[in-house]
């Protein structure tokens, strides 16, 4: 991934604003982190899961999914309906799944 | 070179497009068929290697197999079917494997699948192909056995 997140995404109800320095990179949030922040953050999320090319989540509040951040990401694709949202990202998701998990 | 891709199951041809799934009908991880299981019959609860290649995720409820060139096919097992946890699924290969065209890699149930109240439609995918790349092999509404030819990609 070359492409660096825009400062300007991050908005102040965004956790991931904050974990984004505690992780390794400083100049740019990783893969998993940046989805972790256009999902609203640790706290906005009730359950996730991978499935095969998406990852299934299930937030708290759906106003603060951010579809350009997940995009920006590597999101091929955002489904939303309601509290759910599958953020479709290709074969990888068990990857990313177990890495957000890990931010978490 | 072109790639045939075969049914994985035993049942009834259909578009992408009729499968109650938006990621799968709006063909967003990729072109393919769908195929729907004889649930009634007993039949479809073998799933074959619809490409010879490396077994590069598995699930109980889905797969991709890596195929030459690099090209990937999923294949997924009902709809939905992750919420079942793996209940009904028997896994004959693991990540990694390298099979053979035609190999049994899984069986499952689709009729407890639909007994459910889930789809047990099989969406066979080209990730990430391009859309034009694939050609029909079975036309939605015919029925394929497992092994038939479903599908090729250029």
């Amino acid at each position: 991934m070359t492409t660096r997140p825009r400062p300007g995404r991050r908005t102040s109800h965004d956790p991931a604003a904050r974990t984004g320095g505690s992780h390794e990179g400083k100049r740019t949030m990783s893969k998993a982190e940046q989805i972790l922040a256009g999902l609203g953050g640790d706290a906005n999320i009730v359950d996730l899961e991978p499935c095969i090319t998406r990852l299934r989540v299930e937030v708290e509040d759906p106003a603060k999914v951010t579809e350009s951040v997940l995009k920006a990401a590597g999101a091929i694709a955002v489904m939303q309906q309601g509290t759910v949202v599958q953020v479709i990202v290709g074969p990888e998701a068990d990857t990313l799944a177990s890495d957000i998990e890990d931010l978490r | 070179m072109t790639l045939t891709v075969l049914a994985p199951v035993a049942g009834v041809v259909h578009a992408l497009a009729d499968v109650d799934d938006p990621v799968f009908a709006q063909e967003i991880v990729g072109p393919g068929l769908a195929v729907q299981p004889d649930a009634e019959s007993g039949a479809g609860r073998s799933v074959v290697a619809p490409v010879a290649g490396t077994v590069a995720k598995l699930h109980p409820h889905a797969f991709v197999l890596l195929a030459e060139g690099g090209r990937g096919v999923l294949v997924h097992l009902g709809i939905n079917t992750v919420q079942l946890g793996g209940e009904g699924f028997t896994l004959h290969v693991a990540e990694g494997d390298a099979v053979e065209q035609g190999q049994i890699l899984v069986e499952w149930d689709p009729a407890a699948v639909e007994a459910g109240g889930r789809s047990a439609i099989c969406p066979v995918v080209g990730l990430e192909a391009q859309p034009d790349s694939l050609t029909r092999l079975a036309e939605p509404g015919t029925r394929v056995v497992a092994g038939d030819p479903l599908l090729s990609l250029a």
